[in-house]
């Protein structure tokens, strides 16, 4: 394992010079479009290009919360162009709104679920396993999934489950019946399961390399069974990993578009399916722009929740690590 | 003693569970591209590359790949020098409102995608943006912008200040300290940002999907319009394409970062 900090300055020694020299011209273009006085403003400086980038995010929220407040109207099929709640009035009380969110909130804890239940043990056995080859088939395992697209999953998964797929042949193998995940609720579930559990274990494994292993050995030495030791030395330290894993694997889901989209068929759609649905099909924009701020809203409060939680640090990036994750 | 191998037998089976199940489509993908027959069926009927043959030969395929690839490259050329200064701010100094500016930075990460993607559409339709390629690329910087200024931010935060501070003593003016010590000492953070932009920009779905039209379509959402009508082998062939690109950069991340580096408490 390499270390963040590189060696410095053993460039090739020939072409140094000229580097250095092209460094004192682009020093002294600095030093005239931006004196030393200036250097309060160095970290706005820097700043600078990341807000501008998420300010284009930022125009494009105003841009659909502005859309959600006209209705669309049916005569022109263009929208109405006076200010109005219908948008949300609709979205809040429409069974079929109402159907499809609990039927997105109820697969995303399903997801949630199964992805800790399952990548709790694989991130204690890669941070305390002392192989160092089996960790890092462990590792290579999980990044390879990891970076491959939904769709790329979802197509490998329409294989597996499919009518003529691998689950089919092995069952008609042991004279069993054919069975059908595929555009299914179930089958969407499992897609995602698959596709969030590199994201929990790689936010689960810097937690758990956290707890000493001493204080397990401790545990263990003053007699605790391994049960025991797990249930009261573990997990309680591990929770702000566990809430970080949870609340990322649960607003990615509650926000997917693609597994819902491929695995689902169409009949299991999720919110982000609806929204979708509303401007391009109904061509209601205003209905798909109020059903995607009532989303972004509620993906905002569960992180707003595990911010509570457990501190911004464990899942924002600040200065002071140490001191946000309270416990 | 007994109850302890219950725990340790739990584990271990749970972990060749997980093995199997986040390798099964990946592995199913591979055996099925090599199929000599028309449909993808289990087993496979007999070996052939025929399906390898006909992705080159297919100009749709292999035009939306070099768009993609166009996509990926715009999104990491943006993302590098914006998230890495930005992680280097938030990381290196104690900002004013600190706190507000991670929320700020963080928004592309609580914007569900499909929102994101449908206020780029309204913004770049107004701005006359729509049906170019390289807003695409600034579109997926926008959305995963996060992942990189976190792969700076991880190697700043065990940055020694001292260095910095050393630099200057010794007389480096401000761009020399940065070009020859702060560069330096974040490169790995740098390079595994980099290798993240790139990768997932190849791979964008849901925010290309709307941005994209029929001539600038890009390789997911050509596939994933191709799934809609018949899974045939050829998409096998196309996915295996992904499968080798994402193998290379497991192979970069590990070569150049180390891929223990994620494991370490942050």
């Amino acid at each position: 394992m390499k270390s963040c900090r590189a060696d410095i300055g053993t460039g090739g020694r020939s072409d140094r010079s000229f580097g250095l020299r092209l460094l004192d011209l682009a020093e002294s273009v600095r030093a005239g479009l931006f004196p030393a006085r200036f250097s309060v403003w160095t970290p706005y400086l820097y700043l600078l290009p990341a807000t501008l980038i998420t300010g284009i995010l930022a125009i494009g929220l105003a841009e659909m919360a502005e859309t959600s407040l006209h209705v669309l109207n049916r005569a022109t099929f263009r929208p109405d162009p006076a200010y109005t709640l219908a948008n949300y009035a609709a979205v809040l009380s429409k069974p079929v709104y109402l159907r499809i969110m609990l039927k997105t909130g109820f697969a995303a804890l399903l997801v949630t679920g199964f992805t800790l239940l399952l990548a709790f043990p694989y991130a204690y056995f890669l941070v305390r396993t002392p192989h160092a080859r089996l960790r890092r088939f462990l590792l290579v395992a999980l990044f390879l999934p990891f970076l491959l697209g939904q769709v790329i999953r979802a197509y490998g998964w329409l294989i597996v489950l499919g009518k003529q797929g691998l689950l089919n042949a092995a069952l008609a193998a042991i004279g069993l019946g054919p069975v059908s995940l595929i555009y299914t609720y179930g089958g969407v579930v499992l897609g995602l399961v698959q596709y969030m559990l590199p994201f929990a274990v790689l936010l689960l494994a810097p937690a758990l390399t956290a707890i000493p292993h001493e204080v397990e050995l401790a545990s263990h030495g003053l007699g605790a069974t391994p049960w025991r030791t797990f249930r009261h030395i573990v997990l309680p330290l591990a929770r702000p990993g566990l809430v970080a894993a949870g609340v990322v694997v649960f607003t990615l889901t509650v926000t997917d578009f693609a597994m819902p989209e491929i695995m689902g068929g169409g009949a299991n759609d999720f919110i982000a399916n609806a929204i979708y649905d509303a401007f391009f099909q109904l061509s209601d924009a205003g209905m798909g722009a109020a059903l995607g701020i009532v989303l972004t809203l509620f993906a905002s409060l569960i992180v707003a929740l595990a911010f509570l939680l457990v501190g911004v640090a464990t899942l924002g990036h600040g200065a002071q690590q140490d001191a946000g994750a309270g416990r | 003693m007994r109850r302890g191998r219950g725990l340790e037998r739990l584990i271990l089976a749970v972990v060749a569970f997980d093995l199997l199940f986040l390798a099964l489509p990946t592995l199913v993908i591979v055996v099925a591209s090599f199929t000599a027959g028309r449909i993808v069926a289990f087993p496979p009927e007999g070996f052939s590359l025929r399906w390898y043959q006909a992705i080159l030969e297919k100009r749709a395929f292999v035009d939306a790949f070099l768009r993609s690839a166009y996509v990926a490259t715009v999104c990491t050329l943006i993302s590098l020098p914006a998230g890495t200064l930005a992680a280097i701010a938030l990381a290196r100094w104690r900002l004013r409102h600190a706190l507000a500016w991670q929320l700020y930075l963080l928004l592309p990460f609580t914007i569900p995608l499909v929102v994101s993607g449908l206020g780029m559409i309204l913004l770049f339709g107004r701005l006359g943006m729509l049906g170019m390629l390289w807003p695409v690329g600034l579109a997926l910087t926008v959305i995963n912008l996060p992942f990189m200024i976190w792969g700076v931010a991880a190697c700043v935060n065990r940055l020694d200040p001292d260095l910095e501070a050393a630099a200057a003593n010794l007389g480096a003016p401000p761009l020399h300290a940065f070009v020859t010590v702060t560069l330096p000492a974040v490169m790995p953070g740098i390079v595994t940002g980099g290798l993240l932009m790139f990768i997932l920009a190849f791979n964008e779905f849901i925010v290309s999907l709307m941005l994209v039209d029929a001539r600038t379509v890009t390789l997911p959402v050509l596939m994933y319009n191709s799934i809609r009508s018949t899974i045939t082998p050829d998409l096998a062939a196309l996915s295996v394409v992904y499968i080798l690109i994402a193998a290379v950069t497991v192979w970069l991340l590990d070569r150049l970062v180390g891929l223990e580096t994620f494991l370490r408490a942050r």
